[in-house]
């Protein structure tokens, strides 16, 4: 049994300027121990994607249309938000894009880690600051027992990355989704703050969901990835098999921006962009989505059927009218080489 | 990693942190930032240092003074200030000195009290509004908005007139009962941009309850606009008590309070003036100071508005 499996969810924003697919049928499922990335620019719902799971869209205006968020068996979507509140931090927790202002400036790290604690484990206040202790140690926080009863100002932005996946890890959750965990950090930081994500996962034997707009921080960690476009899946498969092989014209796009230092057949030349914009996600039209950016869109379906997902070859799935392997040699992208 | 672990923690450790051989280090926290900005204030300093000797001097001098405050003697009526009474004596020959400081007790004790009670009921309606938000918030606002339309004097009077007895206590109620509304609105204010907060965010995702949420991350941060809330407050209820009483329908003799003893003295305002003026002063110093106090405490804790 995976440990979490979403189905068909489908999150809409109700905004006085019509309603907003920001999630717009998306399923996967994610086995224990495993790591899934999920990519896409900003705005394609990579992250309404990971509140839903852990309800915490704002809502209203944000509701679960459909679908559902199977964990441990029960429906998360479904449970009661005090029966969530007891999930939350315990079963699944998450780690936020900015770690300069998820920590509250005004409360020590120890107040907030043993809080944190002592809201899921019946535990005396010294039993929960020793596991602080052990927490800060665990994500390499040096000097953790002087450092408890410092307040957040006086930590760097990696530092506060490493005490906010403290927090996280501190009730033993068995899901860590972690939103765009080192978009906020010094490139020299992004490194050690994956390596450290990496290696807790596999010592808490946990599933994780890493979310980033940064294909080079889901090679590295991710066991499958999700491409999303456009509130959609527009190709998921095997990170081996997605770097190898990637199908779906968005993906390769993504790729072709992506710089190369090393590695045979490397690509030379200028890096390519993407052209245009991602459609407007109030009432996208019934085609593809990607067709107005798409360099093999012609006179065919694109332009009036959505295609659907399909398994290109076993656990490669795309949804594209056009995935490289069946356009090779067939037809050749109209950008110029430059 | 270790390597980038040490160059982060050498970062971090900057100015200010503690050295490795644990000499002793300043930890600048806010309380202590904002005392720094509050007593360079020049004019809320002063004003703050008088409010106090008014405050210990109306605790402390009916213990210390060998006169009984309510004791009559027509011997002793209508004397100018004199080493013996220091503020001179009324008309019945009462000790003022003594009777000011009681007075200003009574007075203290109700603006006090109807500040408590209007923080209290601001910012449960504040908070309630501001936390649930949406529709709860906007007919919430609504109401208030309906409020702000009783005038604050006549509808005191109106519930003095309703309650049917007059005391320190219905004094409180009649002065709360119309100027809760600023403090609503301010605390629901911040704590609608509060919730905005990341950190709220994250504690959501670790499961904490919304009461946690309000008591720990949302209402402590409000405390420094609540302080200066008190001390916008406070002149506002001390007036109002001033005024109820000056016009008979506050506090009422024996009992003295600064604006029944203003009373008291304007019968005999032409032949012996003490009698007015050493309340009036004393109402006119005490407001002014928490003006002041509230104005150097705005600056000392929000740094950011001040104009320099």
């Amino acid at each position: 049994m995976p440990l979490l499996e979403v189905n068909d969810l489908h999150t809409h924003f109700f905004t006085r300027e019509g309603v907003v697919r920001a999630v717009d049928g998306i399923s996967f499922s994610l086995e224990k121990g495993k790591t899934l990335g999920i990519v896409g620019e900003s705005g394609c719902g990579k992250s309404v994607t990971a509140l839903s799971i852990m309800g915490l869209i704002p809502k209203p205006p944000a509701k679960i249309v459909s679908g559902s968020v199977i964990y441990d068996g029960q429906d998360l979507t479904k449970l009661p938000e005090r029966k969530l509140e007891d999930v939350r931090g315990r079963e699944i927790a998450m780690i936020f894009q900015d770690p300069m202002t998820s920590l509250n400036p005004t409360l020590t790290l120890g107040i907030q880690i043993t809080e944190t604690i002592r809201r899921h484990y019946d535990v005396p206040k010294a039993q929960a600051r020793k596991k602080a202790i052990e927490l800060l140690d665990e994500v390499r926080i040096p000097r953790a027992s002087e450092r408890l009863d410092d307040y957040p100002h006086r930590f760097s932005g990696g530092m506060r990355q490493r005490v906010m996946i403290a927090i996280a890890l501190s009730c033993d959750p068995k899901l860590l989704i972690a939103d765009e965990p080192t978009t906020a950090l010094d490139v020299t930081v992004q490194a050690s703050v994956l390596d450290l994500l990496d290696d807790l996962k596999a010592e808490h034997d946990m599933g994780m969901i890493l979310i980033t707009h940064d294909m080079g921080v889901v090679a590295e960690s991710a066991d499958d990835i999700i491409v999303m476009y456009a509130g959609q899946v527009v190709e998921q498969a095997s990170t081996l098999d997605l770097f190898d092989r990637p199908e779906h014209p968005y993906t390769e796009a993504l790729l072709g921006a992506l710089p190369q230092i090393e590695g045979e057949g490397i690509r030379e030349g200028r890096l390519t962009a993407i052209p245009g914009r991602p459609p407007d996600l109030i009432d996208p039209p019934k085609a593809c989505r990607f067709a107005p950016r798409c360099p093999y869109v012609g006179s065919d379906s694109c332009a009036e059927h959505m295609p659907e997902l399909r398994e290109l070859r076993k656990g490669h799935w795309v949804r594209s009218a056009h995935p490289s392997t069946e356009r090779a040699g067939v037809r050749q992208p109209d950008r110029a080489p430059a | 990693m270790s390597v980038t672990g040490a160059r982060e923690e050498a970062l971090a450790s900057g100015p200010g942190a503690a050295p490795a051989s644990g000499a002793p280090i300043r930890q600048s926290n806010l309380w202590k930032d904002a005392w720094g900005r509050y007593v360079r204030n020049k004019a809320a300093a002063i004003a703050g240092a008088v409010f106090v000797v008014v405050l210990l001097y109306c605790l402390i001098a009916p213990f210390a003074s060998p006169h009984d405050p309510d004791a009559v003697n027509f011997a002793l009526a209508s004397q100018t200030p004199s080493l013996e009474h220091p503020f001179g004596t009324d008309k019945f020959g009462r000790d003022l000195f003594t009777r000011t400081a009681l007075g200003g007790r009574v007075s203290m004790l109700i603006g006090f009290g109807a500040t408590l009670a209007i923080l209290l009921v601001g910012v449960i309606y504040g908070a309630i509004s501001g936390f649930i938000g949406g529709r709860v918030d906007n007919g919430l606002m609504r109401f208030l908005d309906a409020l702000y339309g009783l005038p604050y004097l006549p509808f005191a009077i109106i519930t003095l007139a309703i309650i049917g007895r007059t005391n320190t206590w219905t004094m409180m109620i009649a002065l709360s009962i119309a100027s809760w509304f600023t403090t609503a609105r301010i605390v629901r204010g911040q704590v609608l941009t509060l919730k905005e907060n990341d950190y709220v965010r994250a504690a959501k995702a670790v499961g904490a309850r919304w009461y946690r949420i309000l008591g720990r991350h949302l209402l402590p941060n409000t405390l420094g606009v609540l302080i200066i809330a008190i001390f916008l407050e406070l002149p506002g209820v001390i007036l109002g008590e001033a005024f109820l009483s000056f016009i008979g329908l506050g506090i009422s003799p024996p009992d003295a309070s600064w604006g029944a003893m203003a009373q008291e003295g304007r019968t005999v305002f032409r032949s012996h003036p003490t009698a007015i003026i050493v309340p009036s002063v004393a109402i006119a110093t005490l407001v002014l100071c928490a003006n002041f106090v509230a104005d150097g405490l705005r600056d000392a804790l929000d740094p950011r508005t001040r104009e320099t």
